[in-house]
């Protein structure tokens, strides 16, 4: 008899101890604290690169995309947003612009890997703990750009465009601001161009909105897809310059255009150390 | 690695060494092989396409070969894993890794049962915590950690458990922790009622990774959808069994403290600006099921009721879909077999489910049988989910042929069980039949037919989803070892959602399967060239959307 107390007494302290009820809670700090305007380079925090998986057959994307909004308004000059129409959502309308799928936008959905549902997203090109590859769903992508964001960058990016409007050309001057030594093997710079603000079909949870309106949407890249081999020594005090040409399709409105540019490790890491974006049209 | 490489040479050790004393002593090596191997064959027009296996892999495999051996009270078990490019976690992306994906060690001393590992258990049926495998889905979610369970007496058992969820080869962060206590009581000496009560309590404790992710994202929601979220969350569950003659029903009533989740159809609003999408929201949740049975003679009766509210609970509130479940919600329709009775299924909804289910059975004589169900699904609003009615009759003509027919009648919501906006509530009518003849006790062949008939989709103008469906399959067993299967699935009257041509024609396509079945003593090997529309794919109740397939599945199983 005694044993069978003894027994419900540990069971009952068991289950005291294990189910307290009391906690600390966390701590919420909603509201945005990024800069909105541009600033000059040696003044340039560390910057976080968002590469969103989308395609206008996707019906959860456009929650996705106004989630990036969001984000932007809160993280401002820190957030750096591209987004790609690849994968089984992206299969265009007859209507739709023939180029927001494209083929640097499938190269880089197969480096980056296949998400298990949309929205989804890559950022800076990291894998997670406890995530299952690199894409992660929309509800984790705040806690992720904040992880990032901790420190100070390792590159500042400095990017000067310089656009013709009668030929299309652009000229780009990317520098590369070495604030500590990096000691990655394979360093690379990839130079992409979005645009905004292109009226195109999407499948919205409304129906297809035929006048939606896609932002950040991969253009193109001036670097291979899979960026620049960048083989310079990279020590704290050294600059690293690139300069690139490329002419700007007639469909592409200039006036919309941005111009991205990460560096990041190559290989099988892929991490993104700094991104930076401009306009190409100041 | 150290870890597995560990394990391994102590399994391998305990296996090896002692062989032959083990065999003196009565130990027994047992185990299981299962792979699967794919072969991708792109077909762009039934959307088999832009994933890594149609565009460049070609091929894919997945394997799992399961060890168990028992001896002086123990019993210990690996299983190695592997996967190749498989689609099997991602149906559309592709998975490589390869490992020890599961061990345990097992032992009683007397009154005193523990297990160290990778643990498959579940409280009462599952509400508050199940760890369970369905290889077909890839979801494994055994509990990496140790339990102990302590006899009380002849008839009460309690069990306690701690650990974290598996996640693939990995774990997830948050802890897990959980009390079971279970009991029988005989109502009378005379054995004509019992009572089968037990109550269990669990705990998930979120990890900092999982909880500061979750508080960056809850920064940027508007001011009236913050909340504070808690660490901790508890489910507790209370159930019973009565069994009395006929009778048998069980009762369970479970409920959870309030805890962070994701509705994948919340709103945000900003502004004058309505976002619907994903959105954590923080509430207390309860489930109530029963199930009552009665089977006098002749007869088969069971009815089924559940209501669900704010019951989903995983490892972190970022996981979606069939990933990081802690518990498993019993599902509320029939789970059929046939490829169109099929086709349509009711997932399990975690956060808002009214539903009850009738399923009646009669059979007069060995020859003849009856059966009828009937699903009733709403949403807690008293919005249409699913309904189902289900008959089935099935004559035997002695021991020579089997004949078995009927009808099915379904309203299935595509909208809110595969996120198609705008689309209206899919009804289908299915009248079936297969019919078994038997030449001799080892040749035999089976025909079965079924045909779908489909509700219009009025504002788009043409039939609902994939439209009208015919199938037919012819099924042949030569001898023991051998059976042929050939099948059709054919898009006989398409609709709005079916492949198109060029000149924006909807087209009536065919999905034919030929599979060859090789079967001697434990081994089977199955070769399969597969044409499949897309589809949800559930197994066990949990459901997911599968793209279709194209190209020849290979498959072999064997136990030892």
């Amino acid at each position: 008899m005694l044993k069978k107390y003894l027994s419900f007494t540990v069971l009952a302290l068991f289950v005291l101890l294990s189910f307290s009820c009391d906690e600390v809670a966390p701590v919420l700090n909603p509201g945005g604290n990024g800069p909105n305007e541009d600033v000059p380079v040696e003044d340039q925090m560390r910057q976080v690169l968002i590469e969103e998986f989308t395609g206008v057959r996707c019906v959860n994307c456009p929650a996705g995309s106004e989630a990036i909004e969001v984000l932007l308004n809160t993280y401002g000059q820190q957030l750096v947003a591209v987004s790609i129409h690849a994968g089984f959502f992206a299969v265009p309308y007859p209507e739709s612009d023939g180029e927001l799928e494209n083929a640097v936008g499938s190269s880089l959905l197969s480096l980056l890997g296949e998400p298990l549902g949309y929205p989804t997203a890559v950022v800076n090109r990291k894998r997670f703990d406890g995530e299952e590859n690199r894409q992660i769903g929309q509800s984790s992508w705040p806690g992720y750009i904040a992880q990032e964001l901790v420190g100070d960058p390792a590159v500042k990016i400095d990017i000067i465009p310089t656009y013709n409007e009668v030929t299309r050309e652009l000229a780009l001057d990317v520098d590369l601001y070495v604030e500590e030594d990096v000691t990655a093997d394979d360093l690379r710079l990839t130079v992409f161009i979005t645009e905004s603000n292109i009226k195109d079909p999407q499948l919205t949870p409304a129906g297809t909105d035929y006048e939606y309106t896609h932002k950040h949407a991969l253009r193109g890249a001036v670097t291979a897809f899979d960026g620049s081999t960048l083989s310079e020594t990279f020590t704290a005090g050294a600059v690293v310059s690139r300069s690139y040409t490329t002419t700007l399709p007639s469909l592409w409105n200039a006036n919309e255009c941005h111009i991205v540019a990460f560096v990041h490790q190559g290989g099988s890491t892929l991490d993104v150390i700094q991104a930076h974006q401009v306009d190409v049209v100041e | 690695m150290k870890c597995y490489a560990y394990i391994i040479i102590l399994l391998g050790s305990l296996c090896t060494s002692y062989t032959l004393s083990a065999q003196e002593q009565g130990g027994r090596l047992s185990g299981s092989l299962e792979t699967n191997a794919n072969f991708f064959i792109r077909d762009s027009l039934i959307g088999a396409a832009n994933t890594p296996q149609y565009d460049r892999q070609l091929f894919g495999s997945e394997g799992w070969l399961n060890l168990n051996y028992s001896n002086w009270g123990f019993d210990i078990g690996l299983r190695y894993d592997f996967f190749n490019n498989s689609n099997l976690l991602n149906p559309t992306g592709s998975y490589t890794d390869q490992g020890i994906g599961m061990w345990y060690v097992r032992k009683s001393i007397k009154k005193l049962g523990f297990e160290a590992g990778y643990i498959y258990d579940q409280v009462g049926s599952g509400i508050i915590f199940r760890s369970f495998e369905q290889r077909p889905l890839l979801i494994d979610n055994a509990l990496y950690g140790l339990k102990l369970d302590y006899q009380l007496s002849d008839n009460w058992n309690i069990k306690g458990f701690t650990g974290r969820q598996k996640q693939q080869f990995d774990t997830y962060a948050s802890v897990i922790r959980g009390l079971n206590l279970e009991g029988y009581v005989q109502g009378d000496s005379l054995g004509t009622w019992s009572i089968a009560p037990g109550f269990g309590v669990v705990a998930r404790t979120l990890d900092d990774g999982s909880m500061n992710n979750l508080v960056a994202t809850l920064n940027t929601y508007p001011t009236e959808d913050l909340f504070i979220p808690n660490y901790n969350s508890y489910a507790f569950t209370l159930y019973n069994t009565l069994s009395a003659g006929i009778f048998s029903w069980y009762v369970e009533g479970a409920y959870k403290t309030e805890d962070a989740m994701n509705d994948p159809f919340g709103e945000i609003q900003r502004g004058d600006n309505i976002t619907i999408g994903d959105k954590f929201i923080n509430e207390a949740g309860t489930v109530l099921y029963s199930s009552l049975s009665i089977a006098p003679p002749k007869w088969g009766i069971t009815l089924e009721a559940k209501r669900t509210e704010n019951f989903s609970f995983r490892t972190r509130p970022q996981s979606q879909l069939n990933r990081g479940l802690v518990n498993f919600l019993p599902p509320m329709a029939r789970i059929n077999t046939y490829r169109l009775t099929a086709r349509y299924n009711a997932a399990t909804q975690d956060l808002a489910e009214l539903a009850y289910q009738v399923d009646v059975s009669y059979a007069p004589n060995r020859k003849v049988s009856f059966n009828a169900n009937y699903s009733h699904i709403d949403d807690l609003d008293g919005v249409k989910l699913y309904r189902e009615v289900f008959t089935e009759v099935q004559y035997k003509h002695k021991k020579l042929w089997k004949l078995t027919s009927g009808v099915q009648v379904q309203n299935y919501n595509q909208e809110r069980y595969e996120f198609k906006p705008q689309v209206p509530i899919v009804e289908t009518v299915i009248p079936y039949f297969d019919f078994l003849y038997k030449l001799d006790r080892n040749h035999n062949f089976r025909f079965e037919a079924q045909y779908m008939l489909t509700g219009d989709d009025e504002k788009a103008g043409a039939k609902q989803d994939y439209g009208d469906w015919a199938f037919a399959l012819l099924e042949v067993s030569l001898g023991r070892s051998w059976t042929l299967v050939a099948s059709d699935m054919f898009n006989i009257d398409p609709g709005k959602n079916s492949p198109v041509d060029d000149s924006g024609k909807k087209q009536s396509l065919h999905y034919p399967r030929f599979d060859v079945y090789y079967t001697t003593g434990p081994t089977r090997l199955a070769l399969s060239y597969v044409k499949q529309v897309e589809g949800v794919v559930c197994t066990g109740g949990i459901c997911r959307l599968e793209p279709a397939f194209s190209g020849v599945k290979f498959s072999a199983n064997t136990s030892f």
